[in-house]
């Protein structure tokens, strides 16, 4: 049984995955634990990238603490624009964030197989982006050592936050998003862990495995009652994922700002959210698969469907968009339409046209087959969804603010080193995470491949592996015959 | 400039307890003993008895205001002993209880952080700190030395006593008599009033006009009396539909331009031909080709002045011409029955009287250039900024062997001085003024000497220096008052008594030749003006003054060149392009703005901003210049902008005066652009019915109320009244007339509601008939609600941040609670010769009832109080400035900086500016929201005092800091749930609307619409 | 506790043990699997788990809560935002959601933990590192006199290794 990351153990050769089997490379559970836990091993490159990380969140670390002595004043506010950068970035990180617990949650529930090999990713990908958006609220603040004022906890004065704000809906939909998220990420983790701790032989690591593992051990009760409560999580999780991108686009609906009083917003945020996460989802997983050679677990037929997903959600996207530009016109309303006008071809027509050509138009050539399964343009594709979905969001913030209801206050939007360097420290925080998992924890969920991979029969099953087909390239496996 | 910081004992100290007893001390013994003693008052409150005087409440003294040539009478609202706000004296026939920016802004010369705190001498070219006395006696060796040379005293020119003991002084000394300066004054109209009808400013009624015509005389923007006249003139305007049609002819729109029903265009300098052509002397043929404005409008407008008598037609021409005009429409005044009735000579305006011209400057100071003179003396005026470059003053006055400035402040004349002993401000020494014939204004010290280094007042200075001492200047003052003590003791309480002083000794007047200015040539004429808020540069170092955005253009903290947008458009030039304009004697660069109000041919550039220093000084850094002088007018005016007198030649009209405008000049572009410091978005109201008009022929057809209704929007329908803050009000279903009661229902406004909660409606009434945007009520604003000024270079973050003046105001930082919006209308292509109509919208919270700001607060830092408020919390206010994005009318301000933290650059209030702080009103910190708070303070100090007195409050008991101010009597405040308020009348006016019905805000700002007099029957806008 | 542990490394030839130990009703049996196989469902044949009912029991509870403070909030200090209602349930509805699914899922967990006895300090006996990765566990707990018959069983299915625990 090959133990080294190659993923043809045996010089046997792999043929299209199916409906049927869906990882024809791997061919035992011992194979499964072998070339996902040998991924643990640290290596150079990931050094470099964390400490790169690590310097990213130093620099926002430092700009955050100039940016709090100074004041906001030190950020490129341009008053009426009365929030920016770090608005857009908040919001940017949540939507991130809901990929993940889609992939997880949504598609656990609609069975969709090609989840298996990348919501491990995704869901770490969704704890951490939420932890990233959170910090944000905060640190937009005029005074933020005084952010727990929104908090209803409890104090002798009695006095408490103000339940009809949006933003207190927001304290409680991102931190219950939070930990549920994250809840879900650790119990799905425990009978990996569990796996890694039996294989473990360093003493200090084992005992920490095993704290973590709470004495998992495969029994079929703690199986019966474990596939329950996931269940049920993801059944709390999926309703979740849709609430709090409604309420984290409430903060806008529920003003009555140009642009932002919009009813739509709801649904077209969270098309908006799953869209990104998607886009950060390839972002992350293409290189991962590469760098940890695990092109046989996430296959071109996972990625294919995914990318099919990441087609559909920018359509929706991009109906939303036309819908927002028709009621405007078509509700007569001054304000709106001369915001919309100033949006699409004035002031900020740059910024509209940055993201409707990411957004909209690149996305459709995964129309093509080819194109969805070629990993180098998801690649790139994803990068310009990233960028796309942050000015999405710089589109909704900036103008609408600058172009309001009082022209005497009309304004414009110049960020400044400060946001940039806050912005930039975020991504530091996010990926610094982010290695710090994939080098500590299995990035796929092992026991579940093993639900997928046929076990081992004494008779009455043959191989179901037929080896006719020619030795080729994982990455171009399952290419249409 | 190691020898120019100032030693600590120097510093400014708070009033000590002792001296603030003194005070009070003094104040009862005054009134007690006000019928006989000797000793009758040294500072006398202002209708409040000592006894009632106690720490944390106010006492009043009436006084003068110095900031310009009118000298209203003031009353200095003091606490503890300091002055915090100057207000107008509701008695006193020219201010009338209203006082002009510029008057609002004197409490920050008072404690301007610049004002020198000591006496200084210059030895060997290195300024040294001296003691008072020190100062004096140098000053009588020095006027000893100079006995039998000629002598020169430019001195500030004031109404009152003081010049005629100047020169009984200076004769004393054998020196030759001063010079009454004063860079603002129209010496051409106050020749021209001489001539024509005997006195140098007759008082003007806009009330019994029938047609206003002003040749360029801006009477709103400085010109003349500024208070009393825009109080006459929104009196004129408030007639409503018979009230006298504006026409204002000249090349540029002033803000007293813009405030007229029409504007005739014409060329720069040819008002003349004009004003000769409507008095018949001349064919208005040949005034149209000189002016290039069409015939038919002059012929329409020579019909106009026929059929309406009696016409009030003023000129404030400051060409060569400029004269020759003013006795023109002088003869049209006469002409058309205009003396004694709008014009009235009876009654003149006598602070004009005796202003020495600016060609006796001028010789005076070839004089000094001859090298005869043996000391010169400067008290107040500025020569070396207010002439031109051209005339060299510097190069003349260093030839003067001993200079001596009376100066508060290190601006460019007194640095050329060897000696200085500052004066007093006006607030801190004894004076009187006789603004108008027959009205003695006293002006009595309304606090002790800020600085204790300064022993006395110019005055006192003379006296000790001349070695016969003649008592104090307050017993010599007394001496010269009618009516002796008694009348004194009885007047100070008023700051008024009846009588005239003894006519003060007139400049010789001989006849001055007209220096016509050199033959030039360029593509455009110059037109230069005094800005209407910074004057000659006078108010330059106030940042009130810096920060208030000019009327006109709405620039702040910097110069600008207006030119036609046409001409724009045709140089490429756009709005901030860096340009540099050349004359035969020099030149300046500015950033360009495109301004309609401006002949196409013309370019204008403000006085009052480019103040040097003649030693080399960088930007102020407060860290490190704190204490040190410094020249150039302080740390607030110093290279800001552009002195466009450097560009113009030593030319004066036949009067005297300076010449400002008609050379020409050649324009070209630098290359460099530099966004203006403007506070204005869009000068348009995109049809969105924030400032409403009507035509007077409209008025009294109520059923042809013509509204903005947007499609889509709510109801628009003007709902009378003001309703309240409740859900069900929010849908509708109370207090519209259409509603199931018939709209009897007032919500929790109704007194006998039985949620009971509230038995007030605080609201506000704007009547954007009167307003005429003098932005008074902004700085008004500034003084009571200690809002910081954010505009200086330094007020930036630290780390790579641009530090330029106005920076904050480029991002649109700027805290005015009130703003004033300049809204144009018509003309939309902005072509030249078609006519624009302006409107100016005082623009503060709305106080709405349905307040969009509130709910949005994730921690009730701003909520609805029961008396119709929304309140701001500062202290639960985290920063999220939701409110402010939710708010459609923009009133919400952020403190992006530590403005009020002493340890932070951005500190808006460095010692001793401090001292003017309103104590009862918090100083905001950093990182939170804050808005008009419709005066609360002042509400519930109201309150408290009905309370104490076991009374309800009065019908217009009190008023806010901006209606106070206001010179146009604009904006009402008051109870909208209390018929005995006289804003419960103004919001059931004809003309009444709210800004933004449409979005339901039930705002308790009611607006009244403005009334346009357009030529002939013209389609009523909106 | 005692009894007898064997490992197998096909998937049926557990099931046959399994199906013959129940028929010999040797005691008590528990399956160490890898991963949650259906066919183990089938023969064990133990009642769906009641984790269900927490969930639903206590997501009640939250979204009352989460109604409740709010309003609670409100009227404690009635002030007037907006001329908005004092207590307007409509919006509170979503905080009412929020609190459901904290406290629902939160407890779906702990009830889990609960019914599978975990967190457990010590790997009890009848534990072998094998069945978290490739092999099926089967442990009878069985007196020591059956052992023997246990044994024989699980060996003639083909265990890969059959042992005593105690």
């Amino acid at each position: 049984m090959a133990t080294s990351a190659s993923p043809l153990p045996g010089g046997q050769r792999p043929n299209i995955p199916s409906a049927a089997v869906r990882f024809p490379a791997v061919r035992s559970y011992e194979q499964v634990d072998n070339e996902i836990a040998g991924t643990l091993r640290p290596t150079l490159g990931w050094f470099a990238a964390l400490g790169i990380a690590i310097l990213c969140l130093l620099v926002g670390a430092a700009t955050w603490t100039y940016q709090i002595h100074e004041g906001l004043g030190a950020a490129g506010y341009q008053p009426p624009v009365m929030w920016g950068v770090y608005i857009i970035t908040f919001v940017f990180w949540v939507g991130i964030g809901h990929a993940g617990t889609l992939i997880s949650a949504i598609l656990y529930l609609f069975r969709a197989g090609f989840r298996t090999s990348i919501y491990r990713v995704s869901e770490a990908m969704t704890v951490f982006a939420v932890m990233t958006a959170g910090l944000f609220p905060i640190l937009h603040l005029g005074r933020p050592w005084k952010f727990f004022y929104l908090i209803p906890y409890p104090n002798w004065r009695l006095i408490w936050p103000n339940p009809k704000s949006p933003l207190v809906w927001d304290v409680f939909a991102i931190l219950t998003y939070l930990t549920i998220s994250s809840t879900f990420l650790y119990i799905g983790l425990i009978p990996d862990i569990a796996i890694l701790r039996d294989r473990e032989k360093n003493p200090v690591r084992k005992s920490i495995l095993s704290m973590l593992a709470l004495g998992w051990r495969n029994s079929d009760r703690e199986w019966r009652h474990f596939t329950r409560a996931y269940l049920f999580l993801a059944a709390f999780a999926t309703p979740l994922v849709l609430s709090v991108h409604s309420v984290v686009s409430f903060d806008f609906a529920m003003a009555l700002t140009p642009g932002w009083h919009a009813t739509i917003f709801p649904p077209y945020f969270v098309a908006g959210a799953i869209f990104s996460g998607i886009g950060m989802v390839f972002t992350i997983a293409i290189p991962l698969r590469k760098a940890f050679k695990l092109q046989h677990y996430i296959t071109l037929n996972d990625i294919d469907a995914a990318a099919k997903l990441c087609l559909f959600t920018s359509m929706v996207v991009g109906l939303a968009y036309l819908t927002e530009f028709q009621i405007a016109w078509v509700s007569g309303n001054k304000f709106e339409q001369d915001y919309f006008w100033n949006r699409v071809f004035g002031q900020w027509a740059w910024a509209a046209w940055i993201m409707l050509i990411c957004n909209c138009v690149l996305p459709l050539s995964l129309f093509s087959q080819k194109l969805r399964r070629n990993t180098t343009w998801l690649f790139i594709l994803s990068l310009f969804i990233n960028l796309g979905m942050w000015f999405e969001r710089f589109v909704i913030v900036v103008p609408s603010l600058s172009h309001e209801f009082e022209p005497w206050q009309w304004g414009s939007y110049r960020p400044t080193w400060v946001d940039y360097g806050i912005l930039l420290g975020s991504f530091g925080w996010f990926f610094m995470w982010f290695l710090l998992f994939i080098k500590q924890l299995p990035v796929m969920a092992m026991m579940e491949i093993k639900e997928v991979v046929p076990p081992r029969f004494k008779h009455g099953h043959t191989d179901p592996h037929d080896l006719t087909a020619d030795q080729i390239d994982p990455d171009q496996m399952g290419v249409a015959h | 400039m190691s020898q120019d910081t100032l030693k600590t004992g120097d510093k400014p100290t708070g009033v000590k307890r002792r001296e603030f007893l003194k005070v009070l001390g003094v104040t009862g013994a005054a009134v007690s003993a006000a019928a006989c003693s000797e000793d009758t008052g040294k500072l006398i409150p202002y209708l409040v008895s000592p006894d009632e005087t106690v720490p944390g409440v106010s006492t009043y003294y009436a006084t003068v205001c110095r900031e310009c040539i009118s000298a209203c009478g003031v009353i200095a609202e003091t606490r503890d002993g300091r002055v915090i706000k100057l207000e107008g004296n509701p008695d006193h026939p020219m201010s009338k209880g209203a006082l002009c920016a510029r008057g609002q802004a004197a409490p920050q010369g008072l404690y301007n952080p610049d004002r020198f705190r000591t006496p200084m001498v210059n030895e060997g070219g290195a300024w040294k700190a001296i003691t008072w006395d020190d100062a004096v006696t140098r000053l009588a060796t020095a006027v000893a030395g100079a006995k039998g040379k000629p002598s020169v005293f430019l001195n500030q020119h004031e109404s009152g006593s003081f010049p005629r003991f100047l020169d009984s002084w200076l004769s004393s000394m054998g020196l030759a008599p001063h010079l009454s300066v004063d860079a603002e004054a129209d010496q051409a109209a106050i020749e021209a009033n001489r001539r024509s009808y005997g006195v140098a400013w007759p008082s003007l009624s806009f009330k019994d006009a029938k047609l206003i015509v002003s040749f360029g005389a801006d009477f709103l923007d400085g010109w003349g009396a500024g208070v009393s006249q825009s109080l006459d003139f929104a009196d004129a305007r408030a007639k409503l539909d018979n009230a006298p049609r504006f026409v204002y002819i000249g090349a540029r729109r002033s803000l007293t331009g813009l405030n007229a029903d029409e504007w005739i265009a014409c060329k720069p300098g040819s008002e003349l031909s004009i004003a000769n052509a409507l008095a018949g002397k001349s064919s208005l043929e040949q005034a149209a080709t000189d002016s290039g404005v069409p015939a038919a409008q002059l012929q329409r407008l020579a019909a106009e002045i026929g059929a309406n008598k009696p016409l009030l037609a003023l000129s404030g021409v400051t060409g060569d011409a400029a004269l020759e005009t003013a006795l023109a429409v002088a003869a049209l005044n006469q002409a058309n029955g205009a003396v004694g009735v709008t014009i009235k000579p009876a009654q003149p305006v006598t602070s004009f009287e005796g202003i020495a011209s600016t060609a006796q400057v001028l010789n005076a100071v070839e004089q000094m250039r001859g090298g005869s003179v043996g000391i010169a003396f400067v008290r107040g005026t500025n020569p070396a900024y207010t002439l031109p470059k051209s005339a060299n003053f510097a190069e003349a006055f260093a030839k003067v062997p001993v200079r001596v400035s009376f100066s508060s402040f290190p601006d460019e004349t007194t640095e050329l001085c060897t000696l200085i002993i500052p004066d007093l401000h006006s607030l801190e020494q004894w004076g009187d003024a006789e603004p108008l014939r027959g009205t003695i204004t006293l002006q009595q010290p309304a606090m002790d000497p800020v600085f204790p280094a300064l022993k006395g007042s110019t005055a006192d200075a003379l006296i000790a220096a001349a070695k016969n001492p003649v008592g104090t200047y307050r017993e010599w003052l007394m001496a010269q008052l009618p009516g002796g003590k008694p009348a004194i003791a009885a007047a100070l309480p008023k700051g008024m008594m009846a009588g005239t002083l003894p006519a003060r000794p007139t400049a010789p007047a001989a006849p001055i030749a007209a220096r016509p200015s050199p033959a030039s040539q360029g593509d455009f004429t110059l037109v230069t003006y005094p800005h209407a808020l910074l004057g000659d540069g006078r108010g330059a170092n106030k940042p009130w003054l810096q920060e208030l955005p000019d009327p006109v253009s709405k620039v702040a903290w910097s110069s600008w060149v207006e030119i036609h947008p046409e001409t724009a458009q045709r140089l490429g030039i756009d709005r901030g392009d860096v340009l540099e304009i050349k004359t035969a004697t020099g030149s300046v660069k500015a950033p360009a703005f495109p301004y309609m109000g401006i002949h196409k041919d013309a370019v204008a550039i403000p006085l009052g901003q480019g103040h040097h220093a003649t030693t080399a000084m960088g930007v102020f850094n407060p860290k490190k210049d704190a204490g040190t002088v410094q020249w150039g007018y302080g740390r607030y005016a110093r290279d800001l902008g552009v002195n466009a007198l450097d560009l113009l030649p030593v030319a004066s009209n036949a009067a005297g005066g300076l010449v400002l405008d008609g050379m020409k000049v050649s324009i070209a572009k630098t290359g460099e652009h530099r966004t203006l410091p403007s506070t204005e978005g869009s000068a348009r109201q995109h049809g969105r019915g924030i400032a409403r008009a009507i035509e007077a022929a409209e008025l009294n057809r109520p059923e042809q109320e013509e509204h903005e209704v947007l499609p889509g929007a709510a109801s628009a329908e003007f709902l009378p009244g003001l309703r309240s803050p409740v859900a069900a009000d929010a849908q509708g279903e109370l207090g519209a007339p259409t509603a199931a009661d018939q709209g009897k229902l007032k919500g929790m406004y109704d007194p006998n509601d039985v949620r009971g909660m509230a038995k007030r409606r605080w609201a506000m009434t704007i009547d954007l008939n009167r307003c005429t945007g003098c932005s008074a009520c902004v700085t008004a604003c500034y003084a009571e609600n200690n809002i910081p000024t954010v505009g200086a270079a330094w007020q930036n973050a630290t780390i790579w941040a641009d530090a330029r003046a106005g920076f904050n105001i480029e991002r649109g930082r700027e805290m005015n609670w009130i703003r004033l919006e300049r809204y144009f209308e018509g003309n939309p292509d902005a072509k030249f010769g078609e006519d624009f109509e302006t409107r100016f919208v005082p623009m503060m919270c709305q106080h709405c009832g349905n307040a969009p700001c509130e709910p949005v607060c994730p921690v009730y830092a701003t909520y609805h109080a029961p008396d119709g408020l929304n309140v701001q919390v500062y202290n639960r206010c985290v920063g999220t400035r939701y409110c402010s994005n939710n708010c459609p009318y923009k009133v919400r301000y952020f403190n992006w900086f530590g403005y009020g933290e002493e340890d932070r650059k951005q500190y808006a209030f460095p010692e001793p500016l401090n001292w003017q702080l309103n104590p009862d009103v918090t100083v905001r910190g950093k990182g939170v929201m804050e808005k008009c708070s419709f005066c609360v303070q002042r509400i519930r100090e109201a309150e408290n005092r009905a309370a104490v007195e076991h009374r309800d409050l009065h019908g217009d008991e009190f008023t806010t800091a901006c209606a106070q101010a206001c010179p146009s009597r604009a904006i009402t405040f008051g109870d909208a749930a209390d018929p005995s308020w006289s804003v419960t009348q103004l919001i059931e006016d004809r003309r009444a609307y709210h800004v933004f019905e449409e979005l339901n805000t039930f705002t308790a700002v009611v607006y009244l619409k403005k009334v346009n007099h357009s030529a002939g029957a013209a389609a009523p806008q909106a | 506790m005692q009894g007898v542990l064997g490992a197998f490394h096909e998937l049926d030839s557990a099931i046959h043990a399994i199906e013959d130990l129940k028929k010999a009703k040797l005691g008590d049996i528990t399956v160490f699997t890898p991963t949650p196989r259906h066919e183990f469902d089938h023969v064990l044949e133990h009642a769906p788990s009641k984790v269900r009912i927490y969930t639903l029991v206590m997501g009640l509870a939250g979204v009352t809560f989460g109604y409740w403070i709010p309003v609670w909030i409100s009227d404690y200090w009635p002030l007037v935002v907006g001329g908005k209602a004092i207590a307007t349930w409509v919006p509170f509805t979503i905080l009412g959601f929020e609190v459901m699914v904290l406290i629902g899922g939160l407890s779906t967990v702990f009830a889990m933990f609960g019914f599978s006895h975990i967190p457990r300090l010590t790997m009890t006996v009848g534990y072998d590192p094998r069945f978290s990765s490739g092999h099926f566990g089967v442990w009878v707990e069985t007196a020591p006199e059956q052992a023997d018959a246990a044994i024989e069983l699980l060996k003639k299915h083909g265990a890969e290794e059959v042992r005593r625990e105690r």
